[in-house]
């Protein structure tokens, strides 16, 4: 037992090392969500210990519930684009061979009604944008959780490069976080680079 | 045996981490500098959000509408023979001709979602996020656009409350039971209160007291009452305070 509780302090210690969150300081940062994206924010943010799937990197200022950016670095065909918390009731849309970019702005649409509980989400807007030379696509939208019944707005610009889902999402309250950082976020996504 | 003992390394592990999180959480935070003397200012008493329900065997919350509408009788009882032993002068907001009921809302909403994140982020020291680290200030606000509602014209602060309850489900009480005796950590319940003031001129969070585990039965009126004291304790201005830190 004395191995073992030597053990639990390691683990401990390894664990509260692994959930700190981390500081993304200004230049360029490559492997986001474990992929080939890679972005030069020219201000700091921070990235959350906490991800919510294999390929899915979480960038906030002040808490994911009030600023978002959602890296999800290339998710392959057949898969989520988040972690399933319940496959069995509320199984996630996947990635498909066959998706067109007009399918990315949808995908995430039934992906956050299933795992958000989200009663109300609207495609606002989306036109042809290129990620990194990629033909792609860059929309608006806004939703409310069933959780917390905050109106958020969103933003997002993604493309199917090489049979997988690149896409990089900014979320936030539609009062005063909203409008508070978009400009720090359209900056960011003119750096993206695959 | 190597395997038990890593397996019991690991629940011991999951244990020490916990409790490391729970010893540590903070429960009340003001921005530096802010105080209030009783008598000096005028504060609105916004229309707390209430959510009670329950927590299914998954952990999933579903609403129950009887108990959210004993839980706002009882808290809006107590709130009413609470706030004018709060040193200030304390309206309850009341709708207007403004048309801005809306976005009144919308605000309650987001300062629980603010309070949340301050929870989340400042309360667990060990989750702080490295760019708000470095001043170890208190900096979380609303934004400044509620200082131009015409509905809270008059007002220094707005008082803000939410509350959320999930009862643990019969079978989530059997889940943890079980679990406990696997060694396993399964919470049942919960239950997450705030109470916070925003300047309306700047529409920063001056104070906050938040807690994810509140004391108090909403569906009772004991328990709501019990639960109005836990989120007003350390009000800013409160008469008996004041004069107790100054007897200190």
């Amino acid at each position: 037992m004395r191995y073992a509780f030597m053990i639990a302090v390691i683990v401990g210690a390894s664990s509260s090392a692994c959930l700190a969150n981390a500081l993304i300081s200004p230049g360029p940062h490559a492997a986001i969500a474990q992929s080939r994206l890679s972005a030069t924010p020219d201000g700091q943010w921070n990235r959350l210990s906490r991800r919510d799937g294999k390929n899915v990197e979480l960038w906030t200022l002040d808490g994911d519930s009030l600023n978002k950016v959602t890296f999800f670095g290339g998710i392959p065909v057949g898969k989520p684009l988040l972690r399933e918390i319940d496959k069995k009731n509320r199984p996630l849309p996947k990635v498909m061979s066959n998706m067109l970019i007009t399918d990315i702005p949808a995908l995430l649409e039934s992906t956050y009604r299933s795992q958000f509980s989200v009663n109300q989400i609207q495609i606002e807007t989306q036109e042809p944008a290129l990620l990194d030379g990629n033909k792609g696509i860059r929309f608006t939208y806004a939703f409310t959780r069933a959780d917390d019944e905050v109106l958020r707005k969103g933003e997002g610009i993604g493309a199917m490069v090489g049979g997988q889902l690149y896409l990089v999402t900014y979320e936030a309250p539609s009062l005063y976080f909203f409008e508070k950082d978009l400009e720090k976020f359209h900056k960011l996504i003119t750096t993206l680079k695959l | 045996m190597q395997f038990n003992t890593v397996l019991r390394a690991s629940l011991l592990a999951c244990g020490l981490c916990a409790s490391t999180m729970a010893i540590g959480q903070e429960k009340t935070g003001n921005k530096e500098g802010f105080s209030l003397a009783p008598g000096t200012v005028r504060i609105m008493l916004m229309r707390p959000v209430i959510q009670v329900g329950e927590q299914s065997t998954g952990g999933m919350y579903e609403p129950n509408a009887d108990w959210t509408t004993q839980a706002r009788e009882n808290i809006a009882a107590s709130l009413h023979d609470a706030q004018s032993k709060l040193g200030n002068q304390i309206t309850s907001y009341a709708e207007t001709a403004s048309g801005e009921e809306p976005v009144i809302t919308q605000y309650s909403h987001l300062f629980g979602t603010v309070a949340d994140s301050v929870i989340e982020y400042q309360f667990f020291p060990g989750n702080r996020l490295p760019t708000k680290k470095r001043d170890k200030g208190f900096d979380w606000a609303v934004g400044p656009g509620i200082a131009s509602l015409k509905s809270l014209e008059g007002a220094d602060y707005a008082l803000f409350i939410t509350t959320r309850d999930e009862f643990g489900s019969t079978g989530r009480k059997v889940l943890q039971i079980f679990a406990a005796m696997g060694g396993v950590s399964v919470t049942s319940g919960v239950h997450t209160g705030h109470a916070g003031l925003i300047d309306l001129k700047t529409g920063e969070l001056v104070w906050l007291n938040a807690d994810r585990q509140m004391g108090g039965d909403v569906r009772t009126p004991e328990g709501a009452q019990k639960r109005v004291k836990q989120l007003l304790e350390g009000f800013p201005g409160k008469p008996v305070e004041t004069a107790a830190l100054a007897g200190k």
